[in-house]
């Protein structure tokens, strides 16, 4: 770890600590903000207000409960069917608007409009159309999904080397070895880049029609617990569907960083 | 599509016409609380021009659509702006004020303007506290690496989950949603501006250092100038996710301004007045991105004639 000299020193222990190892001090850093967390809600909250230690309490119990993992399951598996359905639109629509310039002028004013809408704000619509049911969960994972996929993927589409497509020319490819065989897998990092933001808005996407339409899942088991001034309960939750973030995240990174480590940009968003 | 491939301004005009043309269609399918049409036939112009086509192709309306755009235009309520208007100048006040006087007799500008102050200040103290601590971590790296790993878990962690949280700890009042902006927009512009710490060579500051730079000159020359293109980006990712934010503490604790509108409106079964809300929070989510986006392009510019 090689560590600034220029900065300025903060203390001699620290920096001991510092150049011993890293990871003591993320969990010294760790305990300095859990423990301040704890000591202004003991200091200034109402007694149902959670803390570190009324979490640390009831996580055994929470986790252990079926409740909990049927509400997860709830909603990871409607975030990965709607990612799935998302997928799927998104790498036709974006395949064709990236290899077709008429089709890419056609809907880029669409999809850039509903990409640019804040997915909330078609929630009241969705809970009309579909009712105040998982459908309109669904639908919103799919509304917060698509578009940056489809961009993504047009993006990756447009971004092909012209060298592989004259190579591929001239070996005589059909355009169904151009669309699929080439332009798809060349595009491929873009697509993951688009599928992590995906996530990351469907997952959003996911708790917020269920905050609002109280769909059974893990957000409103968050809502229904934080009600029933069972914020600790309520915590544990948070704690899995940040876990699910960060997880679901991880793997993206790591297939980006393992199938395409020359591959430095960011996605769209 | 051959015979528009010459115009491209054409193609784009085309498939914004063949959509509204589309969405027009649907419209007048489905019953008003389930969908609406863009012009309609409830008010005025867009019930006379209704009446005038179906005269003109020999149908017969029989049920009335309340449109998109009418309601729009009716909730902007023109009349009434120029009505206060015409009276404030007249009692003597000054342009400005009577042009912010006249702001206040139209629902739509009310909403919109009390929306947009939340918008403001939630970001605006996200950009300070996320440019603050991300620029600290760019002097500090020590406070970089104990920070950066939770910084990385949260900005993955959905906060919508922490709204419940909010609304019964802090109430439902300006405030907390304030706080809901905040906590949206908030891990975009501090994660942004902690990549763009963490690829701070230590060089700079050491030859810095070397040539006795002062404290303040050190932050005004080079801390500041190199995160400031990052934290630029993350800014564009900020404003996206802060409406977002704001939008779901305007639905979600008590409604206010263009949530309150939304909301209002699905309760009546009005599908009109909520398609014309959407197409002004997403014509003002088109607006402050591109705004965004031009601060960007100025700032990357920067960022890369440093690099």
């Amino acid at each position: 770890m090689s560590v600034s000299t220029a900065s300025a020193p903060p203390s001699r222990l620290l920096w001991a600590i510092i150049k011993a190892s890293p990871f003591a001090l993320k969990l010294l850093a760790g305990l300095v903000l859990f423990g301040l967390w704890e000591v202004c809600t003991w200091a200034f909250a109402a007694p149902f207000v959670t803390r570190p230690s009324g979490v640390i309490a009831k996580l055994p119990a929470a986790v252990m409960s079926t409740e909990l993992w049927a509400a997860s399951w709830s909603t990871l598996s409607a975030v990965l069917l709607g990612l799935a359905v998302s997928l799927v639109a998104g790498l036709l629509i974006g395949v064709a608007m990236g290899r077709q310039p008429w089709v890419n002028r056609m809907a880029e004013i669409w999809v850039n409009s509903f990409y640019a809408m804040p997915m909330v704000a078609v929630l009241p619509v969705l809970t009309m159309w579909f009712g105040y049911s998982s459908g309109a969960r669904f639908a919103i994972i799919v509304f917060a999904a698509l578009f940056s996929i489809i961009l993504n993927v047009a993006d990756g589409v447009r971004n092909v080397p012209r060298e592989y497509l004259e190579v591929a020319r001239s070996f005589r490819a059909g355009p169904r070895d151009i669309w699929f065989g080439i332009s798809l897998f060349a595009s491929l990092p873009y697509l993951i880049a688009g599928i992590r933001l995906a996530i990351g808005r469907g997952l959003v996407g996911a708790v917020l029609a269920e905050i609002y339409a109280s769909v059974s899942g893990i957000g409103f088991y968050i809502l229904s617990n934080a009600r029933a001034l069972e914020q600790d309960v309520a915590m544990c939750a948070v704690l899995i569907l940040a876990a699910f973030g960060i997880g679901l995240d991880a793997i993206m990174g790591w297939m980006l960083r393992r199938w395409f480590p020359w591959y430095r940009r960011e996605g769209r968003e | 599509m051959n015979w528009l491939a010459g115009y491209r301004t054409g193609q784009v005009l085309f498939s914004l016409f063949a959509g509204l043309l589309l969405w027009e269609i649907a419209g007048w399918q489905f019953n008003t609380a389930f969908f609406a049409p863009v012009l309609g036939s409830d008010v005025g112009f867009s019930n006379s021009i209704a009446h005038a086509l179906a005269n003109a192709f020999g149908y017969r309306i029989t049920e009335d659509h309340p449109g998109t755009i009418p309601k729009l235009i009716s909730s902007l309520d023109l009349p009434a702006i120029l009505e206060r208007y015409a009276d404030t100048r007249s009692g003597g006040a000054g342009i400005v004020a009577s042009i912010l006087a006249a702001f206040t007799a139209s629902d739509l500008l009310m909403a919109m303007g009390s929306s947009l102050k939340l918008f403001l200040t939630g970001l605006s103290f996200a950009l300070l506290a996320g440019l603050g601590l991300g620029m600290a971590m760019a002097r500090m790296p020590w406070l970089r690496i104990a920070l950066e790993d939770y910084i990385l878990g949260l900005y993955a962690t959905p906060m919508a989950a922490l709204i419940p949280f909010i609304l019964a700890i802090f109430g439902f009042e300006f405030w907390p949603k304030v706080l809901v902006v905040f906590l949206f927009a908030l891990f975009p512009v501090l994660y942004n501006t902690l990549e763009g710490a963490r690829s701070l060579k230590p060089e700079y500051l050491e030859v810095a250092r070397s040539f006795r730079t002062r404290e303040w000159r050190l932050w005004k020359d080079v801390i500041i100038p190199y995160t400031l293109p990052f934290a630029m980006t993350g800014l564009r990712q900020g404003v996206a996710r802060a409406l977002v934010g704001m939008i779901a503490g305007e639905i979600l604790l008590n409604p206010t301004g263009l949530g309150d509108l939304l909301i209002g409106s699905e309760r009546a079964f009005d599908m009109a007045g909520v398609l014309a809300t959407i197409l002004v929070v997403t014509l003002l989510g088109t607006v402050l991105m591109f705004l965004v986006r031009a601060i960007e392009t100025r700032y990357i510019k920067w960022g890369a004639s440093l690099r």
